[in-house]
């Protein structure tokens, strides 16, 4: 690995883990190996969202250009929200990609991962589904990602009536994150959940 | 956790110096946050290295920009910083261009229009093009800085040449004129 991004990764690992705002925004980051390229980080959910209370891991790697190129990050934890793919975690965000500067730093790109997460931008969507639903029927949106918050990032507020019908759908037959999946996807149908699922 | 043990022993030893701590930010590159080296400025204050300001420029030709505000920024409108002391008696740039030179205005500078501009990051370039207006009037109205070379020195190669054009273009014209005269 280039000199430069290892220097810059234990400078910036000394601010985030030094500076006030870790404890008040809720934000982490730890090593993965040695030799700085994986790091695992974590943001609280923002408050007054549906994602206050949880916990949500990213997985951060440092390309060897660091800072001249963004670090890649995506999200571990599994979350409904229209800029981050529910399958796979991929956020789109633009300055994790062109919109990238190298004065930028791991705590600035968690506070702005923080910060979509308040925000969303469902015209420019990661996840065409959820942001579908953001738009289309932001009630729904509201409690599916709520829902996910308890599920997947420990969040604190259970909804009965969806773990119900998570619970019926596991009694089905059907695996767990399927079912929440399509229960998700079709504004907690559970017939079309399951019709969705066995096609 | 063994990183946050790293990190209390460093703020241990922040603790014992403080001021230099201070001063170190200050000075330190928006790139790779150590002390600058071979520092240059951009037009909206921010400080780099001029090799890694150059690496920034050149991951991304097509649009530079500031790493911090994104503000234009290119290669002809950074300033070096010359501090008295130098630091690396030897220079290890000999892969890089070498940082851009300095450049020296003209006192007469102060003009109405300068305060204009410089203040905002964002509308830098529109402030600039009103500043330098009246200059680039005067440059073409008076043949101010006039680019074109002045004569060759006599008994040089070059100035035998242009003495043979002139020539041939004073036999031109004057078969043109007979040629006038007699259609």
């Amino acid at each position: 690995m280039a000199n430069i991004a290892e220097q810059r990764i234990k400078r910036e690992f000394r601010e985030v883990v030094k500076s006030d705002e870790v404890a008040a925004c809720n934000i982490k980051v730890e090593l993965v190996n040695d030799n700085f390229t994986e790091l695992r980080g974590e943001i609280g959910g923002p408050p007054d969202t549906a994602y206050e209370g949880g916990n949500f891991k990213l997985e951060i790697n440092i390309p060897e250009t660091y800072p001249f190129n963004p670090p890649q990050v995506k999200f571990v934890t599994k979350i409904w929200h229209p800029n981050i793919s529910s399958v796979t975690g991929a956020i789109c965000l633009d300055i994790l990609k062109d919109q990238w500067a190298a004065a930028m730093t791991l705590r600035t790109v968690l506070l702005s991962l923080q910060a979509l997460l308040a925000a969303a931008e469902p015209d420019d969507p990661q996840d065409a589904v959820v942001a579908q639903q953001y738009k289309d029927n932001n009630a729904i949106f509201q409690r599916t990602a709520r829902h996910w918050t308890t599920a997947y990032a420990g969040g604190p507020n259970i909804d009965a009536e969806l773990e119900e019908k998570v619970t019926s759908m596991k009694n089905m037959g059907f695996d767990e994150h399927k079912a929440r999946v399509a229960l998700s996807t079709k504004d907690w149908d559970v017939t079309r959940a399951a019709e969705y699922l066995i096609s | 956790m063994n990183t946050a043990t790293g990190a209390s022993s460093t703020s241990n030893d922040d603790r014992q110096s403080p001021n230099e701590d201070d001063q170190n930010g200050t000075y330190e590159c928006n790139i790779c946050l150590e002390t600058a080296n071979d520092p240059v400025v951009s037009m909206c204050g921010h400080l780099f290295c001029w090799s890694c300001l150059h690496q920034w420029l050149e991951t991304r030709p097509n649009r530079q920009t500031c790493p911090v505000c994104k503000a234009g920024i290119s290669k002809d409108k950074v300033i070096p910083i010359y501090g008295r002391g130098n630091p690396n008696p030897q220079d290890p740039r000999e892969k890089l261009p070498p940082r851009p030179a300095g450049q020296r205005s003209e006192p007469e500078t102060s003009n109405p229009f300068q305060n204009f501009g410089f203040g905002g990051d964002g509308n830098f370039q529109f402030s600039f093009g009103i500043g330098a207006f009246p200059f680039g009037m005067f440059a073409s109205t008076f043949n101010l800085n006039d680019g074109r070379p002045g004569p060759p020195s006599p008994n040089s190669p070059q100035q035998a040449e242009e003495q043979f054009l002139s020539k041939v273009f004073l036999w031109v014209a004057i078969i043109f004129i007979f040629w006038l005269l007699i259609a």
